[in-house]
């Protein structure tokens, strides 16, 4: 048959299936502490990432650092994802300058520590403020749409392309609320885990299954990742209690989901689309 | 541990050893040339017919002992078991690919003998053996080394049959049938994947699944297999979100992700590879 590729040494080795010579990649949230890891393995897959986010995080700084680093073309753009006209203006400048735009990863969302106890639980959904959820959503969902909407358009326009969602093991698993406890607290002051941590990492499987049918036959792959939680000095307590919770009995480390990244937004995983690769060190198979 | 951020290195397979089952088959094939170019020294258990013959193939392209093959019905369970015995002691694997099964008529396919209202016991046996059984046994055998030697890479080849039923409309006028027995074998394959990893999390072993969509085997299609060109091929496609059926290559990125340090967090998992076919 015309489309049929032979098992061959080439066509199968690392170096040509993950390559990305010549791709552009938008990364959301790209100035944060995950965005950047996965910018960083665009760049050294020989892509041109393109970090957004919001001007205080400074994303020109990170691509800076970036480009010099990999020796790729990398861009840094302030813009609020939630606002309609600013991803409008961010795809005509990447469409002026590359005039391409081949990745799309969703990684933005607020994600604010679950918080010690304070005089007043803002967390328990008791309390839980609107403007809150209102902001949780419009960045984690609205800003995941608004994306897809203006860059996967252009790719599906194109017919070729990748989106990949970030999403979370909490949007497979209930979070455990049992993990956030602190001793002598009493349970209305409890801090537990945002509701809308849940509610958008679980929306943005529904919304990579929706837009893997959609554009499925325009090129353009749509998938998710959901990662579990990453080392990053958490108290020893939580840790232990984390661990046991786990058959790896370990975090991620802040570079583990590197590897998945580029597996998903290469050609290495051309037949795949609509999938959610769960990276959770086996939290939820038992 | 640093992930080595190069993409030949971050899924380089380079000094690492790898048992695959069923390695002449047609996913097999390409299973066993992606381990080889991209490093990895081959243990290859199968019959000797066809597995002879790739033996000297690869050995050539590859270099000399790079590939070594061992003979075995795998049906003969105590022989098996004596394969393994032996690998073990000549090889310490890392890598770890059930990927064998038995395709024919014999075992159901595409034979009224496979049917739901037909399926004899000795067509249910011959599938959970293969689904079940070869894995429970090179899973215990190798398993073993990976649990002394503290890491290891469990890759268990399922199918979407085992998430999703395949439908009868699919296979109505035509002489095409996908027993039941695959079905159930594969998605006990799934859970025993789920119990390994649970198990042997904290040994730093790792198991997981790559469940393949509709991958036919049109390169070396015997009277049993569908042919280029057949209509059924159409039926497959049309099942797709993609609109087409897979390429055995594109297995190979999903089989690399896993048996490579790109994958190290992974365990448990289920990977479909099959161009949206359960997503609608």
């Amino acid at each position: 048959m015309a489309d049929k590729l032979e098992a061959t040494e080439e066509t199968n080795r690392a170096q040509a299936l993950f390559d990305l010579t010549g791709r552009v990649a938008v990364i959301t949230g790209g100035a944060g502490l995950l965005g950047t890891k996965h910018a960083e393995i665009i760049a050294a897959a020989g892509g041109s990432p393109v970090l957004l986010d919001l001007r205080q995080t400074k994303p020109e700084v990170t691509a800076a650092a970036i480009a010099k680093k990999y020796g790729v073309d990398a861009t840094g753009l302030a813009a609020d994802i939630t606002q309609l006209a600013e991803v409008e203006n961010v795809r005509d400048e990447l469409l002026a300058r590359f005039g391409r735009i081949d990745i799309l990863i969703n990684n933005a969302a607020n994600n604010p520590k679950v918080e010690s106890s304070g005089s007043k639980v803002w967390s328990r959904l008791e309390n839980f403020p609107l403007e809150v959820w209102n902001d949780d959503l419009r960045v984690g969902l609205t800003g995941a749409f608004l994306c897809s909407r203006v860059f996967g358009s252009e790719m599906a326009k194109r017919g070729k392309g990748v989106i990949l969602n970030i999403a979370s093991d909490l949007a497979v698993i209930a979070p455990d609320q049992r993990l956030y406890r602190q001793e002598g607290v009493p349970e209305d002051r409890q801090p537990v885990k945002p509701v809308t941590y849940s509610v958008v990492k679980t929306g943005l499987i529904g919304l990579t299954r929706y837009l893997a049918t959609y554009w499925a036959t325009s090129g353009v792959r749509v998938n998710a990742i959901s990662p579990g939680g990453v080392f990053n000095h958490q108290p020893e307590a939580f840790l232990a209690e984390l661990h046991q919770r786990i058959p790896l009995a370990r975090m991620a480390h802040a570079d583990e989901y590197q590897g998945s990244i580029l597996f998903l937004c290469s050609d290495a995983s051309s037949y795949m689309t609509g999938a959610n690769l769960v990276v959770d060190g086996g939290r939820t198979c038992w | 541990m640093l992930v080595a951020l190069d993409r030949s290195s971050l899924f380089s397979l380079q000094g690492k050893v790898a048992l695959l089952t069923g390695a002449s088959g047609f996913l097999g094939r390409t299973f066993a040339e992606t381990l080889l170019a991209n490093g990895a020294d081959l243990v290859a258990i199968g019959r000797p017919a066809k597995l002879s013959k790739q033996e000297q193939v690869w050995s050539e392209k590859y270099g000399p002992g790079r590939v070594h093959c061992y003979y075995v019905d795998m049906y003969d369970l105590e022989a098996l078991a004596k394969s393994l015995d032996e690998i073990t002691q000549r090889h310490a694997v890392d890598v770890l690919i059930n990927n064998a099964h038995e395709l024919t008529p014999s075992s159901g396919f595409n034979t009224p003998a496979g049917s739901l209202e037909q399926g004899t016991m000795d067509v249910w046996m011959r599938n959970l053996t293969a689904g079940f059984c070869w894995p429970a046994l090179t899973v215990q055998k190798i398993g073993a080394g990976m649990k002394d030697r503290g890491h290891g890479s469990i890759i268990n080849i399922s199918t979407m049959y085992a998430v999703v039923a395949p439908r009868p409309t699919l296979y109505e006028g035509t002489t095409f049938l996908n027993p039941p027995a695959y079905s159930a074998s594969k998605a006990a394959m799934i859970a025993f994947t789920r119990y390994v990893a649970s198990f042997w999390g904290r040994y730093g072993i790792r198991a997981n699944a790559i469940l393949p969509g509709p991958f036919s085997n049109t390169e070396d299609a015997g009277p049993n297999s569908v042919q280029v060109g057949d209509p059924f091929i159409e039926k497959l496609k049309a099942n797709t979100s993609l609109g087409r059926i897979g390429r055995a290559g594109e297995l190979a990125g999903a089989l690399l992700f896993l048996a490579s340090e790109a994958s190290s967090y992974v365990t448990g998992q289920s990977i479909v590879v099959d161009g949206g076919w359960t997503a609608v």
